[in-house]
C-alpha cells in the first residue's frame, strides 16, 4: 500500500487486495495518515482484485472517521469484480464510486 | 416421431452459465433448459430422443436418464437408426422457437422473463399469489415481504421478513432470502443462499457466484454471510426423490 498527500487529500494506492490478511494494516496505516488537512480520502481500487468483508470493514471505519471529521472518502475506479461486492452489500450508496 | 437434440455445452455469450455444469442444465424457470426442451418435444409428439452434447454427452445422459419421466426414449449421440430425423438444436426452446436462449446475458434473462407466466401457469403447485406473482408449494413468505410481479418463485424457498423480490425476478428452488434482502431484475439459482441485506439487481446469484448480467462480471463471493450455497439437510424425501425418480421403474 503507498500513501501519499495531494493538497487536502490522502490518496492511497497500490491495492493488490483487501482482505483479512491486510485489512487491520490498511485501515490503521490510513487513519494514521489523516492528519487535520486532510478533507477527502481517495482509495485506489483499479489494481485491487479481491475484497472481502474485513477489507470492507475497514473502508467503512475509515468513512466513519473521515465523517466524524466532516471530509469524505472516494472509491477509485473498483474493477468490475470489486464493484459487485460493493453492490451486494449496498455499500456504493455509502461511498461515492467514481470511475476516471 | 424421433428427434436428433443437439445441446449446446457452451457458448460465447454467456461462459458464465457452463462454468458449473453443462450449459443446457443450467437453471431455467423452475427446471433446466434441457428438461424444458424435452418437455416441449415431447408434447410435440416425439418418442424417440439422440441426444448429442459434444464431450459432455455423457454428463447430461446422466441428468435426464431414459427420459422416462417425459415419456420418451432417450439415446446417446449415435444417429445411425434416425435417418431422416427431425433435428433440434438447443438454441431456443420448442415452446418459443423465435426466442433465442444464449446470445448474452441480457437475452437469456429476458427469455426467462418472457415466458415465465406460460411456464408458471404449467408447472404443478405453483399458485398466483396475486396477479403476475407466482409461488411454488413449501415456499414461506415473511408477511412483510414486498413482491411485485413478474416474479417467480419456486418449491421450497424461504423469503424473510422486509425482503424485496421482484419485479422480474426469478428465485429457483430450494434458495433462502435472508431478513431485508433485495432481488430486483435478477435470478437466485437453485439451492441459493442470499445473506441479509444483500442486495442483487441485474444479477445472477448461484451459489457463491455472482453474475452481472449487463457486463458479464463474474465474481465468487468469499464471504458465506453474503452469498453462498444455502446447506442442505442432511435427509431429506424430496431430495431422494430427486435423485432416484429417474431410475424408478414407475410406468
Amino acid at each position: 500500500m503507498k500513501l501519499h498527500h495531494s493538497p487536502g487529500v490522502l490518496v492511497v494506492t497500490g491495492l493488490q487486495e483487501l482482505n483479512a490478511t491486510n485489512a487491520a494494516s490498511v485501515r490503521d496505516g490510513v487513519r494514521g495518515a489523516v492528519t487535520s488537512e486532510v478533507t477527502g480520502v481517495d482509495i485506489d481500487l483499479s489494481k485491487t482484485r479481491f475484497v472481502d468483508s474485513s477489507g470492507l470493514g475497514a473502508l467503512i471505519s475509515i468513512h466513519k472517521l473521515m465523517l466524524a471529521r466532516g471530509g469524505h472518502v472516494r472509491v477509485l475506479n473498483p474493477i468490475h469484480a470489486v464493484e459487485q461486492v460493493f453492490e451486494v452489500t449496498r455499500l456504493n450508496r455509502l461511498f461515492e464510486v467514481v470511475k476516471i | 416421431m424421433k428427434v436428433i437434440l443437439q445441446c449446446p455445452v457452451a457458448v460465447v455469450g454467456v461462459p458464465a452459465l457452463s462454468r458449473k455444469r453443462p450449459l443446457v442444465l443450467s437453471p431455467f424457470l423452475g427446471q433446466t433448459a434441457l428438461a424444458h426442451t424435452l418437455s416441449g418435444l415431447s408434447g410435440e409428439g416425439a418418442k424417440q430422443i439422440c441426444l448429442q452434447a459434444g464431450e459432455r454427452t455423457a454428463e447430461v445422459l446422466r441428468a435426464v436418464g431414459a427420459g422416462e419421466v417425459w415419456g420418451l426414449k432417450i439415446t446417446g449421440p449415435d444417429e445411425r437408426d434416425f435417418a431422416g430425423a427431425r433435428r433440434f438444436i438447443l438454441d431456443s426452446l420448442p415452446q418459443a422457437p423465435d426466442l433465442a436462449l444464449w446470445t448474452s446475458y441480457p437475452v437469456w434473462f429476458d427469455a426467462q422473463m418472457a415466458l415465465l407466466e406460460r411456464m408458471a401457469r404449467q408447472r404443478v403447485g405453483m399458485r398466483e399469489l396475486r396477479p403476475g406473482v407466482f409461488v411454488g408449494l413449501r415456499t414461506r413468505l415473511a408477511p412483510d415481504a414486498r413482491l411485485t410481479g413478474p416474479l417467480w418463485i419456486g418449491d421450497n424457498v424461504f423469503i424473510g421478513p422486509g425482503s424485496v423480490v421482484g419485479p422480474q425476478a426469478v428465485v429457483e428452488d430450494d434458495s433462502y432470502l435472508d431478513d431485508g434482502s433485495e432481488v430486483v431484475e435478477s435470478i437466485v439459482g437453485p439451492g441459493t443462499y442470499a445473506g441479509s441485506f444483500t442486495e442483487l439487481r441485474r444479477s445472477f446469484a448461484w451459489g457463491r457466484d455472482l453474475l452481472q448480467l449487463d457486463t458479464g462480471s463474474l465474481t465468487e463471493v468469499q464471504d458465506r454471510f453474503l452469498l453462498s450455497e444455502a446447506a442442505a439437510p442432511k435427509f431429506s424425501l424430496t431430495r431422494l426423490w430427486k435423485q432416484w425418480r429417474h431410475r424408478l421403474p414407475i410406468p
